[in-house]
């Protein structure tokens, strides 16, 4: 009947009640959305990173880690990709050579990374592939094809099979230079990466530089990133001798960015719980005080202080359970139909582009993380109950059934 | 043995600058089936005194015995279980659950007694038929007039067995046929049952009725009339 009498007391003033229960729900459903929408832009971020060029594990030496140089090649680099892809947690091995050089055209001229790639091969390690929007990817043009960004075409004024120049130290350390062709032209969504690499055979840049097969890079993709813990033990310890890299290591910017983004959420989430907090306590407050006679009667007649704490309680997290269900249902509701269809953020793309973030976001949110929400909810609740609660059973039965409202 | 026995009793309001005497040394006893009135004109103390015997205020000085038992000392929550399990209460503006039903309302205390469902719905039905309202025993307060609702009251106050009921001005807010109805289920339910009724008054109905009249007159007793003993002593 105590359940019975704070479900019906829910109930007496439905206005309220139901600004408490949106109060809540809407409280429950922004703050899953934004965090759902946080993780999702950090999580687009990480795998366009890790789709684009970075993979998910890179092995160099520790001489090229120190200073990008050609020379500093991984020994035997093409025999140990190759024991690499034999793994069963790999996808495919992308065994690059990396250059710092410079890219001229007759207008302008600019520094490039030159990733030599195996085209086939590279298509299975990242998606740069996907990203043409100009020309076919290494397909049209049979002599020195390369594969350019827009913002780099942009800045040095080419096209479409326009002729670029790239000079670079070769192996030898003699500088060598040597035409290309542009066979397609790519447009990530950074446009930094798009302006500082370019992409081409490395079977062509042996020719140019008269060098034996030599790599600097062994990309790894690996076929669930749940494996990436395992898999980056397995190499550490089976290539010692090189340095190899997670892309957490890689690009520690995008770790930092989610520990801040751990903090931001958290922030976010007292505020919203705060605000809760404040609304609980005032509405329960509120609605004892409007029932401070019938308190002082139900004491009178001999409900213990504990029951009448109780039924404040139970008011109080059945409103709270209430608005929490209704708000969970309608965040897993908004971020299942945006996780599908994505929000569109193309508005500011220029600037989203500049950060290397792409402009369709797709909310996702742990499963564990519903839980949580709840159970803060809740506690919430209770804490918000506790003052009004307290504020009730210090009545004296005497004046409170003399009170009037 | 006194039903309810007060010794010195005293109680003195303190929060203003000025205290306030409301009882001032009261001594009285009152035995099994009494029908009895405290009266007095305005701040007198009969509220206050009405409070002190039901322990919903605690005295500053002096002993309280019910049933051979001093409460004088008892701690909130042991004073809250005795007056469960000993004293029915009936106010002057009803007090009863709003979102309750009649029956609810009376079931209620017998939920907080701990009596199983059955027996307190068979028992709330009963009590709501003694008082005349077998027929409105699920509606609501807002649905019943005041003399309905003071009735609901008075079941709900004898829902729990008590040793006495003290009711403080319960005709105060009743017109005269609605007051006198009620007055005739309570005269009733102490002749047939031998419920004390002790109430704090100033209606004229009330003290017509009652068997003794105890006068208040700044906190003290003025006077104690026995109208008619043999009921007084029943």
């Amino acid at each position: 009947m105590l359940l019975a009498l704070a479900w019906k007391n829910i109930w007496r003033n439905k206005k309220r009640s139901l600004i408490i229960l949106v109060a809540i729900t809407l409280g429950l459903w922004a703050g899953l959305f934004s965090v759902a929408i946080m993780i999702g832009s950090w999580d687009t971020t990480v795998n366009s990173t890790i789709d684009r060029n970075l993979s998910h594990i890179q092995i160099h030496t520790k001489e090229f880690k120190d200073e990008s140089l050609i020379s500093f090649f991984i020994p035997n680099g093409n025999k140990i990709a190759n024991e690499i892809i034999d793994l069963k947690e790999v996808r495919d091995v992308s065994a690059r050579v990396l250059i710092e050089g410079m890219a001229s055209s007759p207008s302008s001229s600019r520094g490039v990374n030159i990733f030599g790639i195996d085209p086939d091969r590279e298509k299975n390690v990242t998606t740069i592939a996907d990203y043409v929007v100009e020309g076919e990817y290494f397909n049209g043009i049979k002599r020195n094809p390369i594969l350019v960004g827009q913002k780099l075409a942009d800045r040095l004024g080419l096209k479409l099979h326009s002729k670029i120049v790239l000079s670079f130290q070769s192996v030898d350390t003699t500088l060598t230079y040597a035409a290309f062709r542009i066979v397609g032209i790519y447009k990530t969504e950074s446009s930094p990466f798009d302006e500082a690499h370019v992409f081409v055979r490395k079977s062509d840049l042996y020719k140019t530089m008269n060098s034996q097969p030599i790599i600097n890079e062994i990309a790894i993709r690996l076929n669930s990133s749940e494996d990436l813990d395992s898999t980056y033990a397995i190499l550490k310890e089976n290539y010692s001798s090189l340095y190899v890299e997670s892309w957490k290591e890689l690009a520690p910017e995008l770790s930092m960015m989610y520990e801040y983004l751990i903090i931001e959420m958290e922030i976010f989430l007292a505020i919203i719980l705060a605000a809760l907090l404040f609304g609980i306590t005032n509405t329960m407050l509120m609605s004892v005080l409007d029932r401070v006679r019938e308190f002082g009667v139900l004491m009178a007649v001999g409900m213990k202080r504990v029951k009448v704490f109780s039924l404040i309680m139970i008011e109080t997290i059945i409103l709270s359970l209430f608005g929490g269900i209704i708000g969970m249902a309608l965040g897993t509701f908004t971020i299942w139909y945006f996780s599908d269809k994505g929000i569109d953020l193309s508005i500011f793309s220029e600037g989203l582009s500049a950060w290397g973030m792409p402009t369709i976001l797709y909310p996702i949110l742990p499963l564990y993380f519903y839980g949580v929400l709840t159970i803060m909810i809740v506690i919430t609740g209770i804490l918000g109950a506790i003052y009004p609660s307290i504020k009730t059973i210090k009545l004296r039965p005497a004046d409170a059934i003399r009170t009037y409202g | 043995m006194a039903l309810i026995e007060l010794i010195k009793v005293t109680k003195i309001y303190d929060d203003n600058a000025l205290p306030v005497r409301a009882v001032d040394e009261v001594d009285l006893k009152i035995e099994p089936g009494e029908f009895t009135a405290i009266v007095g004109p305005s701040g007198s103390g009969k509220t206050t005194l009405l409070n002190v015997i039901g322990g919903l205020d605690k005295p500053t000085s002096g002993t309280i015995i019910i049933n051979g038992t001093d409460i004088s000392t008892y701690k909130t929550d042991a004073m809250i279980n005795f007056r469960l399990q000993n004293i029915g209460f009936v106010f002057q503006a009803y007090n009863l659950i709003p979102v309750f039903t009649a029956k609810e309302n009376v079931e209620f205390i017998m939920l907080l007694q701990g009596v199983p469902k059955e027996e307190r719905e068979k028992k709330a039905i009963e009590l709501l038929e003694s008082v005349d309202l077998g027929d409105k025993i699920n509606n609501k307060p807002t649905e019943l007039s005041g003399g309905q609702q003071q009735r609901v009251a008075v079941a709900r106050a004898l829902a729990s067995k008590p040793s006495f009921v003290l009711a403080d001005e319960p005709t105060a807010n009743l017109d005269s046929v609605t007051a006198n109805n009620l007055l005739d289920i309570m005269e009733k339910l102490n002749k047939d049952n031998q419920m004390t009724f002790v109430f704090s008054t100033h209606d004229a109905r009330v003290i017509k009725r009652a068997h003794r009249v105890v006068t208040l007159r700044d906190g003290a007793i003025e006077s104690d009339e026995i109208k008619d003993k043999a009921m007084a002593n029943a």
